[in-house]
């Protein structure tokens, strides 16, 4: 089927991946709705199993079956994915590319999955969020779908660490020195505040294995954070959101300090933008309340 | 033609145990002896030693041989070594052939020693069988012009254009820049001696200007070469300099009254000098230069000039062509700039320097006049960081040791804890500290006496705090297993020594070739490091990889003994393996052919109308494209004839072909990568049988039928890269062009693409060629013999017929 002959919408198929539904569902929803406002259509893909990246330290193999039988969901549907967790765009990228180039590693992952009847052929590509908005839909096209500038809000950003990584397959952006959502956060009119470790880790793949050394790692960010002047932090990553977001009265408790910091999806960012009311982009889903830069963000939108 | 009974001596080498420790040499010998025309077998723990070679030249006597085969290491190691011992026997040199057991099958293949054996039996098997053909040849002589030509005017260049000229040549020294020196020049002391640099280089620039022998061509560029071994063509390109360089006294007097001022470049932009001027002031050539990007022609000089009238604007580039027996390159390197580097800052923090800037700072006469200060706020930095490795050792930048900056940043540690003391804390940031050769571990140990704090530890990132643009510094320190944060006020980076930007523009004008570092390659890593694949060609210094200062001078003078060679001789010998036209065969006496003219990279065939082509044997170098271009086979390549290479294939593919590679590799690039490939000890399957033509241009398409026709498995035809790894300029391209018409016909015929490759190896990919042979071996083992033999067997009537059309044209 062609879903694309449809409207004038382009149609991507949307994998959510696991933590995104269960633990960051705001995320979900915000893109939703502004992904619809910049005629992107979205289909659900009901069947898709785990991305892989949880298993591939202890059976790399298996990793690339699973990646695979979601490439040939969506290979079925014709249709390109996106991603929102950067770790499943990452890993799916990855193991897309890998499939494509080596006949021998096609040969034998198709192996396993024509037991289920399915074959990696390799005519579709996977996405990150962010790598759909600058790339497919683009700044031009962003910029005009902002209806209330966020002028005088200040925010920084954590983009994380999988959006560029690993390097050779994902290819986009600089991952030592990333500028996508800067470039972003710039169109919604908000003004972009640097800070001096911007890319260092956020601390999420250490926590399970110990908790301090990943608090502290969050606490060291949200310290240069609120120095740098900021009023939010912008994340894409359901695991940085969590140690930015959910972790933030932990931390405050733990290293006896106040951020206060709100900590915003980009989409939740772009909506607010977009003009979408905080309820629609279900800003309540946050930890950190948000209604500092809410009220100010209407306050001055209205006031124009 | 001699038209003689080969007999045939076979020595089979043990090398020690390098090839009997895995083939059954003893077994190699008898087999040798079951083969057509072999009279004498006999195997060696050294066939290349004294003893050895002294077998091999009784044998010839005693058995009466007229032909020798060594079956040891590679013929690219030690074919001259044998030719030679075969003439002292009074043995035309070229009745010899090598068969290459070690790094072929030993090396490449230790825990499988039956099929090594194997595979030994059939390597001395194929070359018995070209042995049988060889021909006499005799060597050519030219005659040499004993002049030489120096490029690049650093300490390495310095050196070889003095020796040079204190032997009682005449060379000519050619400098890109206004002045000779190089980066020496513009170093503050060197290591481990502290002796000032231009103190000790500034006499022997002074030298070079004064020798009677020596030219110098400053502000000059190499064009083009042409010509060969004793007799270059080189063409150069002046620069204008808006001086005339006879009236110039050097005076200096235009300088001071030039009101325009611009950034020094020999400074690393850090100072400035006058649009008229001298980048310093030991330059030699002692010539002042106009910048006209920065002159707004007010003439002022002119006028301060006067009577001496040393000033022309109107000068123009002029060309020169010299003449020259040798050519010697010594173009130096060019430091890293770290700009792509985010994590260091270098371009965005003030206060994050280079070494080579650091330098300039702490040395007297540079722009600070010696005084170590920040660029942030013009204040002595009170702690000063050196992170080391900086490019180099970093698989994302260059893999490659830099090798001399691990004493650079002890010498310029020192230097401050000597002039500062106390009041500058020191840190550096290691890897591994490098401290090999004289006096080198004993500098180490004075800079640990100093109180400098070592920190072993790769930095992961540096930071710059706005405020007071202070710096700190996040790395592990891996002696203690923890993250550190060092605060420092400055911080020096000891960035990568690379290889000159134009680098890749002069290996093309000299058609010599770069490894994968960059660098220009030597003729052999060990044995011949100062010779190029060029003949009369010879590098020195940081152009063929990182280099301290005297291990350049070693090179220089090193450059200028091996350059003398052939400068003293009268005439030079050039190996007889060039095309010679059998004008008989030749279709352009009858029709516009001249294909082979065309084709040739050097230009060294004519085709005058209604006349059979002509070679013209000193510009041929012997890749043999126009062999395989001509229609009607009527040009040979002597050491590698139709029949010659057609017995080696008949010989490989003797027995079971349908599990065989034929192999058909060029001397300099593919066959020296399937060399290291044994060398480095890399195993692969034992199936391949290799070839060896002096380019892949030689290859012609006849061959490939008659391994297909005979069985073949796969054939794979290895080349240099293209485009311009070629040592025959374009044979690779002429050998392209003909597969990638050959190789969709044998397809539609029946043919698995995957049996027919052209592969581009070049001499420092080892690996690539293992890796290669390894994906071949499990594409062979995937199709199966059956289906090997179910096309062969579709395909050999058509090549039969497309073979025996071509044998009764050139009959």
């Amino acid at each position: 089927m062609d879903v694309n002959k449809d409207s004038n919408q382009k149609a991507w198929l949307l994998f959510l991946g696991c933590a995104v539904p269960y633990r960051v569902s705001s995320y979900e929803i915000s893109t939703r709705k502004v992904l619809a406002e910049l005629d992107i259509k979205l289909v659900e893909m009901p069947e898709y199993n785990c991305c892989g990246l949880p298993i591939d330290p202890i059976d790399h193999e298996m990793m690339l079956i699973l990646a695979a039988r979601n490439l040939t969901l969506a290979e079925e549907k014709g249709l390109n994915l996106v991603v929102l967790c950067p770790g499943c765009a990452g890993t799916l990228r990855k193991v897309n590319k890998k499939l494509k180039e080596s006949k021998m590693l096609r040969e034998k992952i198709n192996s396993y999955l024509k037991e289920t009847g399915r074959e990696f052929k390799g005519t579709i590509e996977a996405k990150h969020l962010l790598q759909l908005l600058i790339e497919d839909v683009g700044l031009e096209k962003i910029r005009s779908a902002v209806k209330k500038p966020l002028f005088n809000l200040q925010v920084s950003e954590h983009m994380g660490c999988h959006v560029t990584r690993p390097t050779g397959a994902v290819d986009f952006d600089n991952p030592e020195n990333p500028e996508a959502l800067k470039k972003l956060i710039e169109v919604t009119g908000a003004k972009y505040v640097d800070y001096i470790d911007k890319s260092a880790c956020c601390g999420a793949p250490i926590a399970g294995v110990n908790d301090k050394i990943p608090l502290q790692l969050t606490k060291e960010k949200l310290i240069h954070v609120k120095d740098a002047g900021a009023q939010a932090l912008i994340t894409v990553c359901p695991f940085c959101h969590m140690m930015f977001d959910t972790n933030q009265p932990r931390i405050e408790r733990m290293f006896n300090e106040t951020f206060k910091i709100p900590v915003l999806h980009y989409p939740q960012l772009l909506g607010l933008a977009m003009g979408f009311s905080s309820e629609e982009l279900n800003l309540k889903g946050l930890r950190v309340d948000p209604t500092p830069i809410i009220s100010q963000v209407s306050d001055r939108a209205e006031g124009k | 033609m001699v038209e003689d009974i080969p007999r045939i001596g076979v020595f089979i080498c043990h090398c020690g145990l390098n090839i009997a420790g895995v083939i059954d040499v003893k077994e190699v010998a008898e087999y040798a002896k079951t083969l057509p025309d072999v009279v004498h077998t006999k195997d060696n723990r050294y066939t290349c030693a004294d003893p050895g070679q002294d077998e091999i030249r009784k044998a010839i006597k005693e058995h009466k041989l007229n032909r020798v085969v060594v079956a040891a290491c590679s013929p690219r190691m030690h074919e001259p070594t044998f030719r030679k011992t075969c003439a002292e026997a009074d043995l035309n040199p070229y009745f010899f052939e090598m068969a290459n057991i070690r790094e072929f099958s030993s090396w490449c293949h230790p825990s499988t020693p039956k099929e090594a054996t194997d595979k030994a039996k059939e390597i001395v098997r194929m070359a018995i069988a070209k042995a049988r053909l060889l021909q006499p040849l005799k060597e050519i002589e030219v005659p040499v012009t004993n002049k030489a030509l120096v490029v690049g005017g650093g300490i390495a260049g310095i050196n070889t254009a003095l020796d040079l000229a204190e032997m009682g040549f005449k060379v000519f020294l050619l400098e890109k820049t206004e002045s000779i020196g190089g980066h020496m020049a513009q170093l503050d002391k060197t290591f481990p001696t502290l002796d000032c640099s231009i103190c000790i280089e500034g006499p022997k620039m002074v030298d070079v200007g004064r020798h009677p022998n020596i030219e110098i061509l400053s502000y000059a560029e190499l064009v083009s070469v042409s010509g060969y071994v004793g007799n270059f063509k080189v063409k150069i390109k002046k620069k204008p300099r808006y001086i005339i360089a006879d009236n110039c006294t050097g005076c200096g007097e235009c300088k001071e009254v030039c009101p325009i001022e611009f950034p020094n470049e020999w400074d690393m932009n850090m100072g400035v000098r006058k649009a008229i001027s001298v980048p310093f002031e030991q330059a030699v050539p002692l010539i002042y230069t106009i910048n006209l990007d920065h002159c707004i022609e007010c003439y002022k000089c002119v006028d301060a000039c006067g009577a001496r009238q040393a000033i022309n604007f109107d000068q123009e580039p002029n060309e020169v062509e010299l003449e020259v027996g040798a050519i010697v390159l010594a173009t130096g390197f060019d430091i890293y700039l770290p700009y792509d580097n985010p994590l260091y800052g270098y371009g965005k923090y003030d206060n994050v320097i280079t070494a080579l800037e650091f330098e300039r700072l702490i040395l007297a006469a540079g722009p600070t006049g010696g005084k170590v200060i920040r660029a942030s706020d013009g204040k002595k930095p009170h702690s000063i960081a050196f992170i080391q490795c900086v490019g180099s050792r970093d698989l994302k930048k260059y893999e490659y040791c830099s090798g001399f900056c691990c004493m650079y940043t002890l010498k310029n540690a020192i230097l401050i804890k000597e002039k500062y003391k106390d009041e500058v804390e020191v840190y550096i940031l290691y890897m591994d500290m490098r401290t090999p050769f004289k006096g080198y571990e004993e500098f180490y140990r004075r800079a640990r006496n100093l109180g400098i704090t070592f920190i072993r530890g790769r930095a992961s990132h540096v930071i710059e705090t706005p405020e007071t643009k202070n710096l700190v510094i996040r790395a592990e320190d891996t002696t203690l297993s923890q993250p550190v944060e060092l605060p420092v006020e400055m911080v020096v980076l000891c960035t990568a020594a690379i290889p000159k930007a134009d680098a890749g523009n002069v290996a093309r004008i000299l058609n010599i070739s770069r490894g994968m570092d960059g660098f220009f390659m030597e003729s052999h890593p060990k044995l011949k490091p100062i010779d190029t694949p060029v003949d009369g060609v010879f590098v020195a210094g940081a152009c063929q990889g990182p280099k301290d200062i005297p291990y350049s001078v070693s090179q220089g003078s090193g450059a200028a003994a091996r350059a003398a060679t052939i400068l003293s001789k009268k005439k030079w010998k050039i190996e007889p393996i060039v095309a010679e036209v059998n004008t008989e065969l030749c279709r352009n006496t009858k029709v516009k052919c001249g294909i082979c003219a065309k084709r040739c990279p050097y230009g060294s065939i004519e085709a005058p109308e209604n006349q059979p082509a002509e070679v013209i044997t000193a510009m041929c170098h012997g890749c043999g494209t126009c062999v395989a271009e001509c229609p009607a086979d009527a040009i040979i390549q002597n050491h590698f004839t139709d029949e010659q290479i057609s017995a080696q294939i008949k010989t490989a593919l003797k027995d079971n072909p349908e599990g065989k590679i034929l192999g058909i590799l060029c001397n300099w690039c593919c066959y020296a990568g399937a060399d290291l490939a044994g060398t480095s000890r890399f195993e692969y399957p034992p199936l391949i049988r290799p070839i060896r033509v002096m380019c892949s241009g030689r290859v012609d398409r006849d061959f490939v039928l008659e391994a297909f026709k005979l069985g073949a498995g796969m054939v794979l035809i290895g080349a240099c890269h293209l485009p311009y790894d070629c040592h025959y300029i374009s044979g690779n391209a002429r050998m392209k062009a003909r597969m990638d018409a050959l190789a969709p016909m044998l397809q539609k015929l029946g043919l698995s693409p995957q049996r027919f490759r052209v592969e581009y190896v070049s001499a420092a990919e080892g690996l690539k060629f293992a890796e290669l042979m390894k994906e071949m071996g499990i594409q062979l083992k995937e199709l199966g013999p059956e289906t090997i033999k179910r096309e062969n067997a579709m395909l050999k009537p058509i090549l039969e017929k497309m073979l025996a059309k071509k044998q009764r044209k050139s009959k």
